[in-house]
């Protein structure tokens, strides 16, 4: 932080922050992770107004694509000022502490099944559900967990978030290079598509999440964010055309209508050209399908030119909230995984209206505080830093 | 002021019981009907002699019910017959606990001899319960949807049990979605038990989870003859959509030999 402050240009008013922290990303990203905690709880009558039932694309996509966004203005500053290995370095250590949560989050996972299937002991009716892989080899099955070639329903997001940053770590001096970074990405994603290259998964398949397609959204990510020191802005914009506007309108309109007829209201599916249905088939999550990745930056193209980065309501209270955990995504989105085990559990118990009603505002308002605290702890912990290196100065004067 | 209020309360006891007597099986009429015309279940119905293939996992096989003959595919079938007195249901059951699709696609490719009429696919439990890639599902079903419409035969899917200990457990609606766009897509109705059984268990007619152990048994017969009753209406609105059928297609060479049992070739 202090680097930067020392590079600042002259003309600039001392005070002034060398870039003003863009409250949209935040805004959205906060957005995304109380829509993965609603997504995380099955039964939650709020799933149904969430993102996937009006895109092809969900959180996860904007969670990715943001924290693409998010790490290439951190870690393109660590670059400039430190270098390679040390942004590098920077980037293993909070490859480490996600691989400590993920750990942390498996195991709680675990035993929560244990819990509420020791609880449940002769009330499970589904046969097939005495055939999870932890409680047939629950010795492999840790190790595999430790490999992350196990993960269970709801813990496939961070191991994909973590080898999205791994290969970041490696590809950190392509930032200098946002088309070249582009082209390798995307002919990576291409190549995985179609050879079908994928991260081998115990259980069979592949991941859930297939990082090496995936990466193609959190590159688009990075070339968004990052910025070179004392430049203008970022190195790749993509200006306002109204034509392609209207493309990416027609887009999200089109495939909201496909996925009403299909999804929503299948009994309409008969209405649907034939023709379309090949290509409407398989729109995958899993290796992020081209209809998916155009949806997510059609919707990113329009709400960039949309919501200007000024508006006053982005300071104003029903965003607050919002940004405040959309600026601490990492916290918040971990806890937000842990209280959806206990949203789960809570609508094991009872989903009636009154359960819903206090699993969601329970739920919101942990994430919320979540992202208050950290975000006030994160102050003070700076502050007096600060003020030493005041006093420092001071005395040398 | 008291008579009046027993008197209210009478009646509406009477009125709640009305309904709730009807039939414990009720559902939504949307929830049973099917869009999509069933043209080779009609004519089989036609003919009298209708050949029914049913694959799925564990529940096929009727587990927790008193027997067999009170599993989902034998009410199924029974249910057939008493709709359509004098119809030669035959019906053929394959699967198992733990069994995935890819394996049920191979069943479905393998019964050509005869070849069915419909087909009644459940599927996407284990893989939910296993956590699969939702991909390596639809890529499953796709395949055996697309050979089964190629053939000519019908299918019906059907998607997971409801279970509260499930919802928390496992991503059930990433699986749930995955049922019915490939169903969508492929113009194969998709018999939804996952809705059926939560609204079963919503209006406290059906809970099996929260039965005691000693009625479970006939809770699990009362949800499977319910599950038939429900797939029985599906199909018949099926074959009724697709009207007058034509007449049966000329037979591919392995289907040749009948009666059925005749020799492969």
């Amino acid at each position: 932080m202090e680097g930067s402050i020392d590079q600042r240009p002259a003309s600039r008013p001392p005070t002034a922050p060398l870039r003003p922290r863009d409250l949209r990303a935040d805004l959205f990203r906060g957005l995304a992770l109380w829509f993965i905690f609603i997504d995380h709880v099955p039964g939650n009558w709020l799933a149904n107004v969430t993102l996937r039932n009006v895109t092809l694309c969900d959180a996860t996509e904007v969670f990715v694509l943001l924290a693409g966004y998010a790490a290439g203005i951190a870690y393109g500053g660590t670059l400039h000022r430190e270098g390679w290995l040390f942004a590098a370095a920077q980037v293993v250590r909070r490859v480490g502490t996600l691989y400590v949560a993920h750990i942390v989050l498996f195991v709680m996972f675990t035993a929560q099944v244990g819990y509420s299937a020791a609880a449940l002991q002769d009330s499970i009716y589904i046969d097939e559900l005495h055939l999870d892989a932890f409680g047939q080899e629950p010795y492999r099955a840790l190790l595999e967990a430790l490999l992350l070639r196990f993960q269970p329903a709801f813990l496939n997001i961070l191991p994909l978030y973590i080898v999205l940053l791994l290969q970041f770590a490696l590809a950190l001096p392509l930032l200098r290079r946002p088309r070249l970074l582009l082209a390798i990405s995307f002919a990576m994603y291409v190549l995985t598509r179609s050879i079908g290259l994928e991260l081998p998964s115990w259980t069979g398949g592949g991941w859930f999440f297939n990082p090496f397609a995936w990466q193609v959204l959190f590159a688009i990510g990075l070339a968004l964010g990052y910025r070179a020191p004392g430049g203008p802005g970022p190195l790749l914009v993509l200006p306002w055309w109204r034509g392609l506007g209207v493309l990416a309108v027609l887009w999200l309109v089109v495939t909201f209508v496909l996925l009403f007829m299909t999804w929503h209201r299948p009994e309409y599916a008969l209405l649907v050209p034939a023709w379309l249905m090949p290509f409407w088939e398989n729109v995958d999550k899993t290796a992020l399908h081209p209809f998916r990745l155009i949806s997510v930056l059609a919707a990113t193209y329009l709400l960039a030119h949309w919501v200007r980065a000024d508006a006053g309501w982005l300071r104003g209270a029903v965003a607050y909230p919002f940004v405040l955990m959309g600026k601490q995504g990492l916290p918040v989105f971990c806890s937000g995984i842990l209280f959806a085990f206990f949203g789960r559990l809570a609508l094991e118990y009872s989903d009636g209206a009154v359960m819903q009603a206090g699993a969601n505002i329970v739920g919101l308002g942990s994430l919320v505080a979540v992202g208050w605290l950290s975000d006030w702890y994160k102050k003070k912990e700076r502050a007096p830093r600060r003020d030493a290196s005041a006093a420092v100065t001071e005395r040398a004067a | 002021m008291r008579r009046v209020a027993s008197l209210l309360i009478l009646v509406i006891l009477a009125a709640a019981a009305v309904p709730a007597r009807a039939s414990v099986c009720d559902v939504p009429p949307e929830m049973v009907d099917s869009v999509v015309p069933l043209a080779s279940t009609a004519r089989g119905l036609q003919r009298g002699a209708l050949r029914v293939l049913v694959v799925g996992s564990a529940s096929v096989f009727g587990p927790g019910a008193s027997g067999i003959e009170a599993s989902w595919p034998s009410r199924f079938a029974a249910g057939l017959r008493e709709s359509r007195p004098g119809l030669r249901v035959e019906m053929e059951v394959r699967g198992g606990r733990g069994v995935m699709a890819d394996e049920m696609v191979a069943m479905i490719l393998a019964a050509t001899a005869p070849r069915p009429h419909l087909v009644v696919w459940q599927a996407g439990t284990v893989e939910a319960a296993r956590g699969l890639d939702t991909d390596w599902l639809a890529r499953r079903l796709n395949a055996g949807l697309e050979a089964l419409r190629e053939r000519g035969v019908d299918a019906v899917l059907m998607d997971q049990q409801f279970s509260r200990f499930m919802r928390a457990n496992a991503d059930i609606d990433a699986y749930r979605d995955t049922l019915r766009m490939a169903g969508a897509v492929h113009g194969a109705p998709v018999l939804q038990r996952y809705a059926l059984m939560q609204h079963w268990a919503d209006s406290e007619r059906i809970d099996i989870e929260r039965t005691p152990r000693e009625r479970r048994v006939a809770a699990t017969d009362q949800l499977n003859a319910c599950l038939a009753e429900a797939l029985v209406r599906l199909v018949l609105d099926g074959a009724a959509d697709a009207g007058t059928p034509r007449p049966e297609p000329a037979l591919s060479p392995e289907e040749a030999p009948r009666p059925a049992g005749g020799a492969r070739p």
